[in-house]
């Protein structure tokens, strides 16, 4: 099977058994509301504060969304060591990687979806005007925090203490992608919003170069 | 085996002059800078130290790439030897500079570029000793923490990039300027000097660190020995 | 010497963590050398 085709095999078994299940969905969903109303208590913002603090708040928020989530994608095949079957098929390893990246990506993306607005009418910031470049930017950071997170899910699957493990190897990678992500919604939000293009750079720049390097490594992630 | 054991012996010790005499160098060689007087005189080790953290940790770059193409254990050895001796030097550059900083910037920390960066290594470094622990099994180890480590190596320029990007969008906070540039050709000297000195210091500890690596193979190999000797029947799955 | 102080306590604070780091990896290797001195004995004696 050729790489688009098999990764669109794992990619859809990914959203079958999330449809089925529904775990990640109502976890996140929750934990978006929870963060979304925990934030207004510790800040009490007035909207001018809150322009100024919301980039900030979303990318943490999606950050420590994403390491829950992330945490699944892979201890979710040992409990009938379903990857064992993955292993066996004759497929590229990285279609197995790139599926279940995609269907992070897919996951994250819909977590954004309800995120957003919910933020927006919150914190009273209008993100209508720029949306579309809003959403570029969002795609980008996603991207990367969904390409670093399946590669350190599949990593740290058979770790101890996985679920501390996670989030301190992969916040220190993201820096870059949060320090981005910030600026570039930051300047979307101020009163003449504009697209700061060495901040979209630096954020396809880092999915650029990780997609490759889980390319070429992903012989030996997916291995026992 | 004696003989090379006499060769480190000997290298630690000519280490040990090397870095006695940079140290009286420091003090009494080098003429005080125009700007800052003496207190620049920390830059001597603050500079070289940071460059030992950073060769180590472009040779733990290799040491991953190593192990992943080869899958000898030995490049793991080195990957985590290296890794670890560049983390002490990281921490050690940190905390001269910050002693630096505090005289000449007023303040302990600033946000600036390379401080920035250097404290990320540092919890990059720090992320991937931590996985080393939780995973038990040598093998996987050192696969798992060999594309950790090119992961982690990768992120750095990023975060370098970012970090100035950054900067230069926010006020600075430094008080003082940067270290003079055109330097007098006897601090070339000691620095030279220094740098010298650091740079053995560091060849000698990854070899202290790579040595406890190996013995702990040597430990492991022997261990199970031991065991399957113990219980010959059972390791076969064969009762008696 | 102005700013004595400060150089040399940046000297020291440098020797300071070397020595210590050195210390945490020379007790690992005595450890381990003990270690393996015992399960030689043990070989030998079994």
């Amino acid at each position: 099977m050729n790489l688009p085709r098999s990764a669109g095999a794992v990619l859809a078994k990914e959203l079958r058994i999330e449809l089925r299940t529904r775990d990640l969905t109502h976890t996140v969903l929750f934990f978006v509301l929870m963060v979304a109303g925990l934030f207004s208590f510790a800040f009490s913002p007035t909207a001018d504060e809150s322009r100024r603090i919301l980039p900030g708040l979303i990318w943490m928020a999606f950050f420590f969304a994403g390491t829950l989530m992330l945490q699944l994608c892979f201890v979710r095949e040992q409990a009938n060591d379903t990857l064992a079957a993955l292993r066996l098929a004759p497929i590229d390893p990285f279609a197995i990687l790139l599926g279940k990246l995609l269907a992070n990506f897919l996951f994250l993306a819909a977590a954004e979806i309800v995120f957003v607005p919910v933020f927006s009418v919150f914190y009273n910031v209008s993100v209508l005007p720029v949306l579309g470049r809003l959403i570029l930017v969002l795609f980008l950071g996603t991207f990367g925090l969904a390409v670093v997170g399946t590669v350190f899910s599949a990593m740290t699957a058979q770790a101890r203490m996985r679920e501390l493990l996670l989030p301190m190897l992969l916040l220190p990678v993201l820096a870059p992608v949060l320090i981005a992500g910030v600026e570039a919604t930051g300047e979307l939000l101020v009163p003449h919003p504009s697209l700061a293009r060495e901040w979209v750079s630096m954020l396809a720049g880092f999915d650029v170069i990780f997609l490759t390097a889980t390319w070429l490594l992903s012989g030996f992630l997916v291995e026992e | 085996m004696k003989g090379k054991e006499g060769t480190w012996r000997l290298a630690w010790l000519a280490t040990a002059i090397v870095l006695g005499l940079a140290g009286y160098a420091i003090f009494f060689v080098a003429p005080p800078e125009l700007r800052q007087g003496n207190v620049y005189r920390i830059f001597f080790f603050h500079v070289a130290i940071a460059w030992g953290a950073f060769l180590a940790f472009f040779i733990s770059f290799f040491g991953c790439i190593g192990y992943l193409a080869s899958r000898q254990q030995e490049w793991d050895w080195l990957a985590v030897s290296t890794a670890e001796v560049g983390l002490a030097f990281t921490t050690i550059t940190l905390i001269i500079g910050s002693i630096w900083g505090k005289e000449i910037w007023g303040v302990w920390w600033t946000w600036d570029p390379r401080l920035t960066t250097a404290f990320f290594l540092e919890l990059l470094y720090i992320s991937y000793l931590m996985l080393r622990v939780m995973i038990v099994e040598p093998d996987r180890r050192a696969m798992v923490s060999g594309v950790f480590g090119i992961f982690a190596f990768l992120d750095v320029p990023l975060c370098y990039f970012s970090i100035v990007w950054w900067r230069t969008l926010h006020p600075q906070p430094i008080i003082g300027g940067a270290p003079g540039t055109g330097l007098d050709p006897r601090m070339w000297y000691v620095f030279l000097f220094v740098l010298v000195g650091i740079t053995a210091l560091m060849v000698v500890m990854i070899r202290e660190r790579y040595r406890l690596e190996a013995l702990r193979r040597q430990v492991g190999v022997l261990a199970a020995e031991l065991e399957e000797r113990a219980a010959p029947d059972e390791s076969k799955g064969v009762t008696a | 010497m102005t700013g004595f102080w400060y150089i040399l306590s940046a000297y020291l604070a440098a020797w300071a963590i070397f020595f210590f780091y050195s210390a945490t990896v020379g007790r690992r290797l005595t450890r381990l050398e003990a270690e393996f001195r015992r399960l030689k004995e043990r070989a030998a004696r079994d």
